[in-house]
């Protein structure tokens, strides 16, 4: 009964090269298609400006990159809601660094897309513009919180997509949906005109089908940004790039004598079969290639989520202060003429208003993480928000422990000889859930979803979920598998060609 | 540097300072003393804003000169302006401050209408600078008091928004939201209101002459939050309240008084001081509860995870010290070691440029008392420059409500007038006249020598001394037979002519010593 075809038939050319796979035209045709009740709920505003054509070498009209951009990047021709109320009705004065770079580099801009408030969300469930579909299964939750951007990319509206990821959110949304989902290292796209949810941790998120056109928007992004005040320095790049591409290099065409780990914590006991099957016939691509599997072991995992949310949501409720409906965005109106004048309770009106159930959640969490209050022993502070500090450079230590190639950013890089170039788990615990199955849910299943995320956010490193065939390659082992479970490549801070290399050896050669 | 040390060790050897080792209560309050630290605010004399690139003007109109960041629009991020750091820097460099290698800024949470982010980025858990000192010298009850106070800590942090409020409305200007303010901590080494007072004015001084801050009070650009206990000497210190927004030396000091009193009142009675955060109501002369310490607000400090560390390396650190202008105390010791200044000459000289503006982002600043005053000395007489500049200038300048600008009256100007008086080309009275004429109309294309005779301003000399005097004596013959008989009281109306007669160009003494000579009275009673 849910197994619902999805209605757009999409070529099956394989998809080899950069460029792009239809003009905008189609895509606007496709968007327009899908609207309805129906429909995906992918986009919340459309661009239907038609880009002038530029002819290519051989006189046919060149295509341009068709982007689809998530609500929380600023686009001064498209509000910017990032999923909330709050900024309902907001227009951005300004565009986003990121979205200067590809107008530049002549990339159509088709719209905004649908996600979960400020971030906030594992599912694309939490938005003020309703939930987003999953094009693979109309059933199944798109995935959050990037929810628009992967059912966008996965349903064919679109070349690219632009999300974020805090903890997950372009990687799970990415697997849920069967697209290929980059969470770059911290630092290396620019954040400014990225509505914050936690700055530490927020980075812009890439989703497409395919991983050249992936590779090809973030080549593009990849560039320091002095608006940015945690955007790599140039020279940090280049010391990261030489070394990275020195080891591309050597490795040639495939990826023999790379050294893969397979870390032991990331099969917690909530892991579903379903995730497994992914991740066995990735790792048998590559030991078939000649790639060597090591076991290793990153202790701090299981601290790696309290944490996460500890801290992201400590963040959330310093950056979200802002939002008090006086310069932009939503005011709730006075009740009445007495309430006029009391700033106090105008705040709270906007604010209670303002906000969905999962965002007054978290800013309650974080705002009693940062307080001052005597405990029985220290601090909220000294208890939750320190301690989760304390965790995430456990985490960080973990992933330096393990990878060969020292971390730049880490003040005494060193070489570890019995390293591993990159790292592979699941990217989920399991496969996207079906709407009915939320209601059953409490929210600690939804915060769970997480939790083979948030360690590469943690530690900044960067992460690529791939869609892998869950296909049992001997006989026998096929079984119908419902929904997929993407496979997460991780590299050491910096190595994101490395591990988008690894990437495209595994991953599905996209359908288009 | 060396001007540094040995400005300091010209304090040691200063007499007639008095300790403060053997604790002497004050007549004021027999048998308690007072302890004070102060709280310095002071926004940092940058062209933009401490995190953008906002214009930093605060007479503009309201919400003119605000950057989307200082709005606080979502997306947008801090960027550090390298031009606060370094003076920064070089305010803990003149206060002998430890300048850390590393500090950090951390977001301190509240919500109200001056603060668009809802937290304010500030320097808590590591800050600039700690450590330090301020020699200050005050005169009380004709008593020299000298005293290092030592700083706390100095810190950069963001500037709210100002607020204005009006019935049943509060109106927001966010020009200064965002700009760059310092925050100078004492330690509690201040026992008398007037030292508080000395303080401020020294550091407020200190802050001017490197370029740091313009120093206003009037205009909030320094604000002063000052603690104040009470205890009797022996006793550990009282419990401390801090008094919020004191906006004037003199307004700072009757805050501390009545402080003083009040806490000594509650103390003698027989109750408590409890620990809050009070306000002045500077008409009646009295601080006021605003909050206890059990209402202070939870500021949630947290890192900013937008503000990577602020890391200072030694060379950046050598950089700044080689480049900070001269200090207040080295001026003052040059005027008095090189020049033979007097001490109040010195302190009319160095107040002329406590109102002049201040110039942006450090630049240095071509002039200051030391280098007008050498400029005018430069060949002439220290003593004779001094009295001019104190006496004449200082004096036509507040007769007209000006401020001084070495614009206003050039060095060589002021210096060729003095060589005229001093060659009698000019008389004192035309030298003055001259002065004043030049600060009303500042004398640009024409040169001066040009002007004077314009304005026939020339001295008469001896020939013009005579006809002038003769005229005198055909239109006063009267008094002019009285003086012959020997009644010298009427040579002053003689003389009074003469004056009139020559427009101020003849000196009376010449024009006393010719008459006397004209009506052949003896010529040495004219030494009186």
């Amino acid at each position: 009964m849910r197994r619902r075809p999805p209605p757009l038939r999409l070529s099956r050319r394989t998809y080899a090269t950069t460029r792009p796979a239809q003009t905008a035209a189609k895509y606007l045709e496709r968007i327009r298609l899908d609207q309805g009740p129906e429909g995906l709920n992918a986009f919340v505003s459309v661009n239907y400006d038609l880009p002038p054509e530029v002819p290519g070498a051989d006189g046919t009209p060149e295509p341009r990159l068709c982007i689809a951009v998530k609500d929380n990047i600023c686009t001064s021709t498209l509000p910017t809601t990032a999923g909330s109320l709050a900024l309902s009705n907001f227009n951005p004065p300004y565009s986003a660094t990121i979205l200067h770079l590809l107008l530049q580099s002549g990339a159509h801009i088709l719209g905004k897309t649908n996600m979960d408030s400020f971030g906030m969300g594992s599912f694309g469930v939490h938005s003020s513009s309703g939930p987003v579909r999953n094009p693979r299964d109309r059933a199944r939750v798109a995935g959050g919180s990037s929810s628009g951007s992967a059912a966008a990319v996965a349903g064919g509206l679109c070349d690219v997509a632009l999300g974020t990821d805090t903890g997950g959110s372009t990687r799970l949304p990415a697997s849920y949906c069967g697209t290929y989902g980059l969470k770059p290292s911290y630092g290396l796209l620019s954040r400014h005109g990225i509505i914050s949810y936690a700055d530490s941790l927020d980075t812009v998120g890439l989703l497409a089908r395919s991983l050249p056109v992936l590779s090809r928007t973030f080549q593009i992004l990849n560039q320091h940004d002095p608006r940015d005040p945690t955007s790599a320095p140039e020279d940090v790049r280049q010391a990261v790039a030489g070394a990275a591409r020195e080891r591309l290099r050597r490795l040639g065409d495939g990826v023999k004598g790379l050294r893969v780990g397979v870390p032991a914590e990331y099969c917690p006991s909530e892991l579903s079969p379903q995730a497994l099957r992914p991740l066995r016939n990735a790792l048998r691509t590559l030991r078939r290639m000649g790639a060597e599997l090591v076991p290793v072991s990153l202790p701090s995992t299981r601290y790696a989520l309290s944490a996460y949310y500890v801290l992201a949501s400590a963040e959330a409720s310093s950056n979200l202060a802002r939002y008090d409906g006086v310069r932009y965005g939503f005011r709730a109106p006075a009740a009445g003429e007495g309430e006029r004048g009391d700033a106090a309770q105008g705040y709270a009106r906007t604010r209670t208003r303002a906000f969905g159930e999962e965002v007054k959640k978290r800013l309650l969490l974080g705002t009693y993480a940062l307080t001052a209050e005597r405990l029985t022993e220290g601090s909220a502070f000294d208890n939750y928000f320190l301690q989760a500090q304390l965790v995430r450079k456990l985490v960080k230590r973990d992933f330096d422990a393990v990878f060969s190639a020292p971390n730049v950013l880490s003040s005494l890089p060193a070489e570890n000889p019995t390293g591993v170039d990159l790292l592979l788990h699941p990217s989920a615990i399991g496969p996207a859930p079906l709407f009915s199955q939320l209601a059953e849910q409490d929210s600690l299943d939804a915060y769970v979803q997480d939790v083979l995320s948030v360690p590469a956010s943690l530690a900044g490193v960067p992460a690529l979920s791939v869609p892998v065939s869950s296909q049992g390659m001997d006989r026998g082992e096929e079984e119908e598998v419902e929904g997929c479970v993407g496979v997460s490549v991780v590299g050491q801070w910096g190595w994101d060609e490395l591990v988008m290399r690894v990437g495209e050896v595994t991953g599905d050669k996209g359908d288009h | 540097m060396l001007g540094r040390v040995s400005c300091r060790l010209a304090r040691l050897s200063q007499r007639s300072t008095r300790s403060y080792s053997v604790e002497v209560t004050d007549e004021r309050w027999p048998g308690w003393q007072p302890v004070i630290g102060i709280e310095v605010h002071t926004q940092i004399r940058t062209r933009r804003k401490l995190f953008s690139d906002a214009v930093a003007n605060f007479d503009a109109p309201p919400n003119s000169h605000v950057s989307l960041f200082d709005a606080a629009f979502p997306g947008t991020l801090p960027v550090l302006n390298k031009a606060c750091v370094d003076l920064g820097a070089r305010t803990a460099l003149a206060l002998d401050s430890q300048v850390h290698e590393r500090s950090s800024f951390d977001r301190k949470h509240y919500f109200y209408a001056d603060l668009p982010a809802g937290y304010q980025i500030t320097q808590h858990y590591s800050p600039l600078a700690t450590g330090g000192k301020l020699h200050i010298t005050h005169t009380h009850k004709k008593v020299k008091h000298e005293r290092d106070v030592r700083i706390h800590q100095i810190q950069l942090e963001q500037d709210t928004a100002k607020s204005t409020n009006q019935p049943g409305l509060t109106l927001i200007d966010l020009n200064r939201a965002g700009a760059a303010l310092m925050e100078i901590v004492s330690e509690p080494d201040m026992r008398s209101p007037e030292e508080a007072g000395a303080y401020v004015t020294e550091l407020r001084a200190l802050l001017r002459a490197i370029g740091a801050s313009n120093g206003n009070m009037d205009e909030g650009s320094l604000r002063c939050d000052v603690n104040v206990s009470v205890h009797k000497p022996g006793e550990s210190f009282g419990t401390r309240c801090e008094i919020k927004n004191l906006n004037t030396i003199k307004g700072l000091q009757i805050a501390i008084t009545s402080e003083i009193h009040r806490q000594i009142a509650l103390l003698s009675s027989g109750q408590s001081v409890a620990q809050e955060t009070r306000g002045f109501d500077e008409d009646r002369a009295e601080t006021f509860k605003l909050r206890s310490k059990e209402d202070a607000p939870d500021y949630r400090y947290m890192p900013d995870p937008n503000l990577p560390p602020l890391i200072l390396t030694q060379d950046y650190i050598r950089d700044i010290r080689a480049r900070m202008p001269p200090l207040p105390c080295d001026i003052r010791q040059r005027l008095s070691e090189q020049h033979g200044l007097s001490e109040r000459d010195i302190d009319v000289l160095m107040s002329m440029w406590a109102v002049s503006d201040v110039p942006f982002d450090g630049e240095w600043r071509e002039d200051d008392a030391l280098s007008y005053f050498q400029d005018v000395a430069q060949g002439r007489d220290s003593r004779t420059v001094a009295n001019w500049i104190t006496n004449e200038l200082v004096g036509s300048l507040a007769y007209r409500g000006e401020a001084f600008t070495p614009q206003k009256l050039p060095a060589a100007h002021l210096g060729l007038i003095i060589d005229m008086v001093q060659a009698s080309d000019l008389t004192a009275t035309s030298g003055k006249a001259l002065l004043r004429r030049l600060l009303e109309e500042p004398c640009t294309s024409e040169p001066l020598s040009a002007l004077i005779d314009r304005l026939n301003l020339r001295s008469i000399g001896t020939d013009g001394l005579q006809q002038i005097c003769e005229g005198a004596i055909q239109r006063l013959r009267a008094e002019a037979e009285s003086a012959r008989r020997g009644n010298t009281k009427v040579l002053k109306r003689l003389v009074g002519e003469v004056m009139k007669a020559s427009k101020g160009r003849a000196d009376a003494q010449a024009a006393a010593a010719m008459l006397r000579e004209m009506l052949g009275l003896p010529i040495e009673d004219t030494k009186d």
